[in-house]
């Protein structure tokens, strides 16, 4: 279906209310089964609006709709602030029959001037769609008949580029509006309300958002990241944050496989709910990849206790280190010590082997990146001896290799080289990672494959590589590499260490557990609910997702746990509007191709301070230091706030009805 | 690069805003929010807009002046029927959440938004709401500055100033939608990093932040025959309050404010000059004791909001204060003893007004250790704004009156020293003055101490004191940005100095957070104020504190000796930290989140 009676869409009238025509190409995909048992009336967007059913109406739709834009205004600027107010109370008053007075000539003239006028984004799109409808559908503006109140139920999402590029949905113009206005503490409580781990993400977070940022085009992206970072520090580094066991008291208990930050972002909401939760984990600490695998020269343990273990604790959750699920227990023994429900976040932990000749992770001198992490991540936080003094070479273009490269450099090796199949473009790495690398007097040596290894009484000596060079382009436009002929050489080493990626470990689970998976290993799971196929267990992180990064294994945990509510509270999960708006809107790429109407006054970003290369290779250290205030504010300045709002109308409301037992003080109290 | 503004043709620079280019070529565009003194353009009002034609795109288009970067081969046309129409709805749009009462509004007379209205042409206003109006702040008691949120237009400034130009950062952005306005962070002056220098008033454009006003209180005590009024004017007022009645910017109207007064049927008039000469002979000689001590530097303490800016943003230096009460502080207490028992009045029935260039004041009057048994000293702080107020309502025209003179025989007479107190380095010179005397016995042959007397924000010299002080490094500094900066750098030990003068608003007391509001402009008068000072200092016949006679007086027959035992109990005081940082409220966060509609 999908084909809708009227609308306007990209400046486009479809006009189908009295010609019936065959088939049309649809406008979107994904509106008329956007909820299943629930017919689909009319959506909204800044884009333009589609009716699917002409005897909604369109005033309540539009009323809806700016109700949420005066809502979502943030109140500064003087034609969003009084505009979107004006608008939807005169849209409710020709909505309740007061249509006299050239009422819609009002809205229309106010309309303009929002859009036309705005400062940010959430004015200037606000109107767009009622615009055209009246432009174009001025006839289809009749009061609400009541009929058609009981039978329109609208659901208006928020959103903005950087928000739907985060996996985990963060109201990036929300907190950077609480650092531009001097309210800190706000800015990390719309973080807060996500996860707990804001220091950290706002260190190594890979910053999706940023590369959706559409000051990107002008100046450079708005430095979400630093920002992040500001606000988490102001409270975590001033000892301000303190959380306390959340009021409300549930009787039913969660295991939590895995204290990386999936688990702990699981355990952290269940706290905030009420529930009690046990967390299990192979280390000695929380933290799981972020603590081993992430070196202290980018997050500082402390910061990442303060966030994990801290946090989880303060709130009243449990641990339980050095336990291995497969090894020390199964799933039926959390059943049947009463778990009323699972969580499995037991990540990827499992270094990829390189498949070339003599290769055998037993081999004295060979490590895996994440081994080889481990082992520095005992040896500087607890001491545990490993010593590097010779010659490494790394293997690997990701973030991983770059940790491994720069660690082994402060490990003291005398020489540190990187060997990559392809060129330092195509690097998966963080652009500023490999910069960074590069300035510690790593040796890149690119477009260069090993092809075996030299091993000497068990012990690696070096490398056999073969030259790489690019194909022509490919008819998808891509390059890709092959081996030169007779290019193969040999380079000389102490330690090698394979940083290609990792996998899930395969051991942790049984076929007897009845959890599927994949070829993979990968756990399978309901992409929105994260069930698996067994009753009552849920799962998230790189254990499902295969590794990847630390926003993604956030957002797992944060709808984990929402789920796991639904599913203790209710017996059953829901996918949430909010959810089937970010999919619909992901499906139908309703952010791409963007640009800013007239670009915006230059403002210079502001740059992240940094320790000099020569001192921090000595140790250990966190390399970027925090902004000032100063620059907190500056940069907060350059948020364009591109918010927009989506709305879709149905038969039924999408919003489930809170049960009223739980609806008040979700949220612990955090009061001094 | 080159574009045409309404047909000319000029050229600019890269990155240049509209607004920039128009302004330097004498094409005026209506603006509201932006205040270019401190370098503002927050863009919120919308009003300076204008159409643009460009070559690359199809338009017109309508962008604001203010943030948009003119382009090269732009034609920018400002004053179209549409562009007109549309600056004319802002306003419009502007005023349709705005209070509309301007007869009960503080600004009233000497309005922005009005000025902008006008300017615009702007004729009705349709869709007037006062949803947003409600949950406003509460007047607690003392609190010297008021916020209406339903007089606010959003532009910022307040909190511009506070960041950028105090570097005090007392203010937040609260609320969304309607509610949308400024906050003093954690919500009161005592929970906030606040000093209430009232720079915040000085650049609002409307009578959104306004002082607490008095004038009230002050007809009442008038009014009243058993009440004995007594006033005291500060330094700042007689070069200050003159352009509000269309006199020249500086002018000095001392005799016409002595008129007024007496005019008003007050009982008592006397001259915070002469609480400023008092202040020099127990601060001077405190200093040198001190010095004798090698305790240094020593900070003034003569400025309320630097005061308050010590107790709590620098606790760890508040031992380096002067202990020495303020000018009006001192001129409270010796009234309501000294006067009081020497003209034989009941200090009960007196009641002590102070006229002051600064909203600080009015905090500093209600400390308790500036009174007896709750009883303050200083009963009520009238800002330079309520001074005005109250002449009108008296129906007093200063530039029609002709000009009196002081009758106290007590505590009315001023020497040049003091009359300078209301500039930066005034108080460094009036104390050199005495000190050197003091040393030397002997007065200063250069009285005009022109080392001290420059403009920059911090300024440093060195004085000859002679004797056994030889010679003396002091520090100057207007404006707390640059406090700041010395107070981090006496901290770190990288500021070597004796004595240090420090006054929280930009330019010293004649540009006080007190003193009248100019429009669109951020201390545009310091300079002239400035000068008029000098050239009262000038006039004076003695020019020392210490040559008062009516200062020798005191010391003869009440206090005895400067700093001596009595004189150390009623006009020293004591300092405390007052912490303002708070544990994270993250709950008040989600509170707000969910109030909001949350997601």
């Amino acid at each position: 279906m999908n084909r809708s009676v009227y609308g306007v869409w990209d400046g486009k009238v479809h006009d189908f209310r009295l010609i019936e025509l065959g088939e049309q190409p649809a406008v979107l995909t994904g509106l008329d089964d956007f909820a299943p048992h629930n017919e689909t009336k009319a959506f909204i967007a800044d884009r333009g609006f589609l009716v699917f059913d002409r005897d909604m109406s369109l005033v309540e739709a539009f009323s809806q709709y700016l109700s949420q834009a005066a809502r979502e205004s943030c109140g500064r600027c003087a034609p969003c602030r009084v505009g979107t107010q004006r608008m939807r109370d005169l849209l409710q008053k020709f909505s309740a029959g007061l249509t006299a007075n050239g009422i819609l000539d009002d809205i229309k003239e106010i309309a303009e001037q929002v859009a036309e006028t705005s400062l940010c984004g959430m004015g200037q799109s606000c109107a767009k769609a009622l615009l055209d409808a009246l432009h174009y559908f001025s006839d289809e503006f009749k009061p609400l008949k009541p009929a058609q109140a009981i039978f329109q139920h609208s659901f208006v999402y928020t959103t903005a580029p950087c928000i739907e590029a985060c996996p985990s949905k963060v109201d990036v113009p929300k907190y950077i509006d609480g650092v531009k206005g001097g309210k800190f503490d706000f800015a990390l409580g719309v973080i807060l309300d996500k996860y707990s781990m804001a220091a950290s993400c706002g260190r190594v977070c890979v910053r999706f958002c940023e590369i959706a940022c559409r000051r990107r085009s002008v100046e450079g992206a708005v430095g979400i990241r630093m920002l992040k970072r500001y606000a988490a520090d102001q409270a975590i580094a001033n000892d301000r944050l303190r959380f306390t066991k959340s009021p409300i008291r549930r009787n039913q208990r969660v295991a939590v496989i895995g204290a990386g930050p999936a688990g702990i972002t699981c355990a952290y909401k269940l706290l905030l709910e009420g529930f009690q939760v046990d967390v299990f984990d192979a280390q000695k600490t929380a933290g799981g990849m972020a603590s081993i695998g992430i070196p202290s020269y980018r997050l500082p343990k402390d910061v990442l206790k303060a966030e994990t273990e801290d946090v989880v604790r303060q709130l009243g959750g449990h641990f339980f280190y050095g336990k291995v699920l497969g090894e020390d227990f199964t799933v039926d023994d959390l059943q049947d010590k009463g778990y009323d429900a699972v969580f499995l976040a037991y990540g990827a932990s499992r270094g990829s082997l390189l498949g070339i000749r003599n290769e055998d992770p037993k081999l004295a001198g060979y490590a895996s990146g994440v081994d080889f992490l481990l082992k520095v991540h005992q040896h500087v936080e607890h001491g545990e001896p490993f010593a590097v003094t010779g010659d490494v070479i790394v293997v690997g273009g990701g973030n991983v290799a770059m940790d491994c490269v720069r660690s082994a450099r402060r490990m003291g090796a005398r020489s540190v080289h990187l060997i990559y199949r392809r060129t330092v473009e195509d690097m998966p790495a963080e652009d500023d990672e490999i910069v960074a690398a590069q300035r510690e007097g790593i040796v890149f040596h690119c477009l260069t494959n090993p092809s075996g290894l030299v091993v000497e009484d068990a012990q690696v000596r070096g490398v056999e590589l073969v030259s790489m060079r690019q194909t022509e382009l490919d008819s998808r436009g891509r390059r890709s590499v092959e081996a030169l002929p007779d290019s193969g050489f040999l380079m000389r080493c102490d330690l090698l260490v394979a940083a290609i990626g990792q996998q899930v470990e395969p051991s942790v689970l049984k076929p007897e557990d009845g959890i599927e998976r994949d070829r993979w290993n990968c756990i399978t799971v309901d992409p929105d609910t994260l069930e698996t196929s067994r009753q009552g267990v849920f799962a998230g992180g790189d254990c499902v997702l295969g590794p990847l990064t630390l926003v993604n294994a956030l957002d797992h945990g944060e709808r984990a746990a929402a789920a796991i509510r639904d599913y203790l509270d209710d017996g059953e999960v829901r996918i949430r509007p909010e959810r089937r708006m970010q999919n619909f809107l992901a499906k139908n790429k309703l952010f791409a191709g963007e640009c800013l109407k007239t670009p915006p006054l230059h403002q210079d970003p502001v740059t992240l301070p940094e320790l000099d290369a020569s001192e921090r290779i000595k140790h250990f250290g966190e390399v970027d230091r925090v902004i000032s205030k100063e620059d907190a504010y500056a940069e907060a300045s350059r948020c364009l706030r591109c918010y927009r709002l989506y709305s879709v109308v149905t038969a039924k409301p999408l919003q489930q009805p809170v049960r009223a037992a739980h609806k008040e003080s979700t949220f612990t109290s955090n009061r001094p | 690069m080159k574009a045409h503004i309404n047909g000319r043709e000029f050229s600019f620079e890269h990155d240049e805003t509209i607004l920039e280019v128009a302004r330097k070529n004498g094409i005026f565009i209506p603006t509201l929010c932006e205040l270019n003194d401190i370098d503002h353009a927050p863009g919120t009002c919308r009003v300076c807009l204008v159409e643009v034609d460009r070559q690359d795109t199809v338009g017109p288009h309508y962008v604001t002046a203010c943030d948009t970067p003119l382009g090269d081969g732009w034609k920018v046309m400002t004053r179209t029927p549409k562009v007109q129409e549309m600056r004319q709805l802002q306003m419009e749009l502007i005023m349709a959440d705005h209070h509309q009462s301007c007869a009960s509004c503080p600004r009233n007379g000497n309005c922005e938004l009005l000025a902008t209205a006008n300017s615009v042409g702007l004729k009705q206003v349709r869709f007037h709401y006062t949803e947003g109006w409600e949950d406003l702040e509460p007047d607690h008691g003392s609190q010297p500055v008021i916020y209406d949120r339903s007089r606010c237009i959003r532009c910022q400034r307040c909190v511009a100033v506070c960041r950028k130009i105090q570097d005090v950062d007392a203010l937040e952005l609260a609320g969304w939608g309607n509610a949308a306005g400024i906050r003093l962070k954690g919500g009161s002056v005592a929970a906030s990093p606040c000093v209430t220098c009232g720079q915040c008033v000085m650049v609002c454009p409307t009578g959104a932040l306004a002082e607490r006003d008095q004038t009230q209180d002050v007809l009442d005590y008038l009014a009243d025959p058993q009440i004995v009024t007594v006033f005291q004017t500060a330094p700042a007022i007689r070069v200050g309050i003159g352009e509000e009645f269309g006199l020249p910017a500086g002018t000095n109207v001392e005799g016409q404010i002595i008129a007024a007064l007496r005019l008003m049927g007050a009982d008592v008039i006397l001259d915070t000059n002469f609480g400023a000469d008092v202040v020099i002979m127990e601060e001077g000689t405190e200093l040198l004791g001190r010095l004798k001590k090698s305790y240094r530097p020593t900070f003034t303490s003569c400025c309320p909001a630097w005061i308050n800016f010590a107790e709590k943003h620098y606790p760890e230096i508040l031992p380096l204060l002067s202990s020495t009460r303020s000018p009006q502080a001192v001129m409270g207490k010796i009234a309501k003893t000294y006067l009081a028992e020497k003209r034989g009045i009941d200090p009960k029935q007196m009641r002590m007004i102070a006229i002051m260039p600064c909203t600080a004041k009015k905090e500093e009057a209600a400390r308790p250790a500036l009174g007896e048994n709750g009883v303050p000293d200083v009963d009520i702080v009238l800002t330079m704004r309520e001074f005005a107020r109250l002449l009108r309502r008296e129906g007093i025209d200063l530039k029609l009156l002709e000009p009196s003179a002081y009758d106290d025989p007590l505590m009315s007479e001023y020497s040049g020293a003091a009359a300078i107190f209301g500039t930066t380095g005034g108080v460094m010179e009036a104390a050199v003055r005495t000190m050197y005397y003091v040393v030397n016995g002997k007065e200063l042959e250069h009285i005009e101490v022109a080392q001290l007397r420059g403009f920059e924000n911090v300024r440093s010299a060195n004085v000859e004191l002679g004797g056994e002080y030889g010679q003396i490094k002091v520090a100057m500094c207007h404006g707390l940005k640059g406090t700041r900066q010395l107070v981090d750098a006496v901290l770190a030990g990288t500021a070597d100095f004796d004595f240090i003068e420090i006054m929280a608003c930009p330019g010293g007391c004649v540009d006080g957070g007190g003193t009248l509001r100019s429009k669109k402009s951020y201390i545009p008068h310091a300079m002239m104020r400035r000068e008029t000072m000098f050239g009262i200092d000038r006039k004076t016949k003695v020019r020392q504190s210490h040559n008062n006679q009516q200062v020798q007086k005191l010391y003869a027959d009440f206090l005895g000796a400067p700093h001596s035992e009595k004189a150390h109990q009623m006009l020293h005081t004591q300092y405390s930290a007052r912490p303002c940082g708070v544990i994270a409220d993250i709950q008040a966060a989600w509170d707000e989140l969910k109030k909001q509609g949350g997601r």
